[in-house]
């Protein structure tokens, strides 16, 4: 049993890290993928091309379209000479200010000052923001213009954000990205790796030596574990060390995740690969999973906008778990009923998987 | 070494849904045999060899190999016989030495134990390069060898080979037959599959299979005895074959088969006072040789036999 195990591991070890595109995968996507999706997976919406219509001698609406690029979230684009609608549908704007025909300030002065604004719809998210700023700067330019403060209200909100206060977007992002990336390779190398040997005929040699199932499930599977857990350190560091990801949940703690979360996966991969006939059916198999766990995990989308119908998905997804194991522990220094609620779903999941794998696994080519 | 016979198969079949692969297969070889499955692809005789190896699970009928059966799920069975898979059983990307380590470790050898096997059988198919060498850059006929030291590390009682001469050249395939004989003077008993009728010729047994069928066993004389009881003649026209002499010979009651064999022609006659009626017409430049029937001359009437 030992010995097998050993030289199964021996031998997982030298055929991955002897593969050029093995290390890639291992080594190199990750951190490109951290990289690319930590910057660009960013849900703040910045440089919205907002078009702004007026008459050139209309000073009061060019005040107002300059406090909007003044905010910061909007970048002017050049309306001369062309309708409105046309610039938002050929996507020059994302969004349009039209003012009215008479004059800004006249329609304002007789208590009518009604400006429009085309808003691109097609990106719900990108839409929501632009209405949402346009509204604050519409009321602080009103108060401003009316020459008086800005009204104090009688109570206000005191807001404070903790745990990431400068709300960046990587720290929120980060963590989302290290369950992914673990996820994917994971679920590639190992949908890969009993796939491959079949394809190449070693399975059979390995099926003609006297073993017993488990043993040769955990020659197979063992290695990427090792492999896996390796990974999600590598993510971690590499999280802390350029996006500032603070650590601050104990280690054992996000061990323990890792460890449940790979075996899963692991359990997953090795499921495809009991049903792929080869790599090419066990790599599509590997991203039939991977697509939906990955959108319906909160990593980019949040679970609680999902419809009810698709609630059941997100509970038997166990990157979600991983994901809220992995910002809970990193980013608050893992809370107790948090960490028992997310541990056992995955631990859960694990033994499910590992046993439907187990359960699927031949040793015969029939 | 216990009495029982290598290998006994009753009435072994396997079917894949409705495709009968192999049908009602029964042949017993004995300890030290080199044994040969010959026939086409799709024969049969991988998958004969796959279900004794415990790799195929039979859909009907028996096997007892090296004395055990199959009661246990074949472990005990997987313990005695080392098995040699038609595609290549090693692994490229690995070192010679990693591939050795690895086999030593699936059948869980103990280190020191592994390592005098390795040498023993590096002896046996005279390899002599280091260790670290890539198997990826051996060249074929080395390569074939070393599986079966592979397959042969844990010192089996019966080395199952599964064409293990394909694609290799014809000098490695002459050096691999001089190693599976010095296999059986070790006193291994070598169920070989072949293709090739100059391989079969080799074998002390021959099965023939032909669509999941058994359809002749024994040893290449004795098929021969037994498809041609009596003589055959090679005949040379000495240039393209006269249609009506052929026409009438065709028709004789004597004649057993005729084949054409490149410009030649091979006659096997029921006998002899046959052979001489039915050649007495023999055209005056033509030439005639008693010739020994070939294995492919038993594999054409044999085959054929049935497709007629």
């Amino acid at each position: 049993m030992k010995r097998t195990l050993l030289a199964f591991i021996r031998k997982e070890f030298a055929q991955v890290l002897r593969d050029p595109r093995m290390k890639l995968i291992l080594f190199v996507m990750p951190m490109l993928q951290m990289t690319v999706f930590g910057l660009a997976l960013s849900s703040e919406i910045k440089n919205i091309k907002l078009a702004a219509v007026y008459a050139p001698s209309d000073a009061a609406a060019r005040r107002l379209a300059q406090r909007f690029t003044a905010s910061g979230w909007f970048v002017p684009v050049a309306a001369e000479g062309r309708a409105p609608e046309d610039l938002v549908v050929s996507g020059a704007a994302d969004a349009a200010l039209v003012f009215p025909a008479g004059g800004f300030a006249r329609e304002a002065a007789r208590g009518c000052g009604g400006v429009q604004l085309l808003v691109d719809g097609t990106s719900v998210t990108r839409a929501r923001s632009v209405e949402a700023y346009a509204r604050a700067i519409f009321a602080a330019h009103a108060a401003a213009e009316a020459g008086l403060p800005a009204p104090a209200a009688p109570f206000g909100f005191d807001v404070r954000i903790i745990y990431n206060p400068e709300m960046e977007s990587p720290v929120f992002m980060v963590p989302g990205v290290m369950g992914m990336i673990v996820c994917l390779v994971t679920i590639i190398l190992t949908s890969m790796s009993l796939t491959r040997e079949r394809e190449l005929g070693t399975f059979e040699t390995i099926v003609s030596a006297p073993l017993e199932n488990y043993e040769i499930l955990l020659g197979k599977t063992l290695p990427y574990i090792v492999l896996g857990l390796a990974n999600a350190a590598l993510v971690i560091a590499a999280g802390f060390l350029i996006f500032g990801v603070p650590v601050k949940g104990e280690l054992w703690r996000l061990f323990s995740a890792a460890l449940a979360f790979v075996i899963t996966t692991v359990s997953v991969g090795t499921l495809i690969s009991t049903i792929s006939k080869n790599q090419q059916q066990a790599m599509l198999g590997g991203f039939i999973f991977l697509f939906p766990a990955v959108l319906m995990s909160g990593i980019m989308y949040p679970v609680e906008n999902m419809p009810a119908l698709l609630k059941p998905v997100v509970y038997g997804n166990p990157l979600y778990y991983f994901t809220t194991l992995l910002r809970n522990i990193l980013l608050k220094g893992g809370d107790q009923s948090v960490f028992v609620f997310n541990m056992s779903a995955l631990a859960a999941m694990a033994v499910v998987t590992g046993a439907a794998a187990y359960n699927r696994f031949r040793q015969t080519l029939n | 070494m216990t009495a029982a016979p290598a290998l006994e198969v009753k009435g072994l079949s396997i079917k894949f849904g409705d495709f009968t692969a192999v049908d009602d297969v029964s042949f017993t070889v004995e300890r030290g045999e080199i044994f040969g499955f010959l026939g086409a692809n799709g024969a049969g005789k991988t998958t004969t060899i796959r279900m004794l190896c415990g790799l195929l699970v039979p859909t009907s009928g028996s096997a007892t190999v090296g004395g055990l059966d199959f009661s246990d799920g074949g472990k005990g069975i997987k313990g005695k016989v080392g098995y040699m898979s038609q595609k290549f059983t090693l692994y490229t990307d690995l070192t010679v030495g990693e591939n050795l380590d690895f086999a030593a470790g699936l059948r869980k050898l103990e280190p020191a134990y592994a390592m005098r096997r390795r040498k023993e059988l590096f002896e046996l198919i005279a390899f002599d390069s280091p260790l670290s060498t890539m198997v990826s850059s051996l060249p074929g006929g080395v390569k074939q060898e070393l599986s079966l030291a592979a397959a042969m590390l844990h010192d089996p009682e019966i080395v199952f080979l599964d064409e293990p001469t394909a694609g290799v050249s014809p000098a490695s395939r002459a050096r691999f037959w001089a190693l599976i004989r010095k296999v059986t003077a070790l006193g291994k008993t070598v169920i070989v599959t072949t293709h090739y009728m100059d391989e079969a010729e080799q074998c002390g047994r021959i099965a023939l299979m032909r669509t999941g069928k058994l359809i002749a066993l024994g040893s290449p004389d004795e098929l021969k005895a037994s498809a041609f009881p009596g003589p055959m003649a090679e005949l040379d026209f000495n240039g393209p074959a006269p249609e009506g002499f052929l026409e009438s010979l065709k028709k004789n009651q004597g004649l057993l088969e005729l084949s054409p064999q490149g410009m030649r022609w091979h006659a096997a006659f029921r006998d002899k006072a046959a052979m001489d009626a039915a050649l007495s017409s023999l055209p005056a430049a033509a030439a005639r040789t008693l010739i020994k029937p070939s294995l492919e001359d038993v594999f054409i009437r044999l085959v054929e036999g049935i497709e007629r």
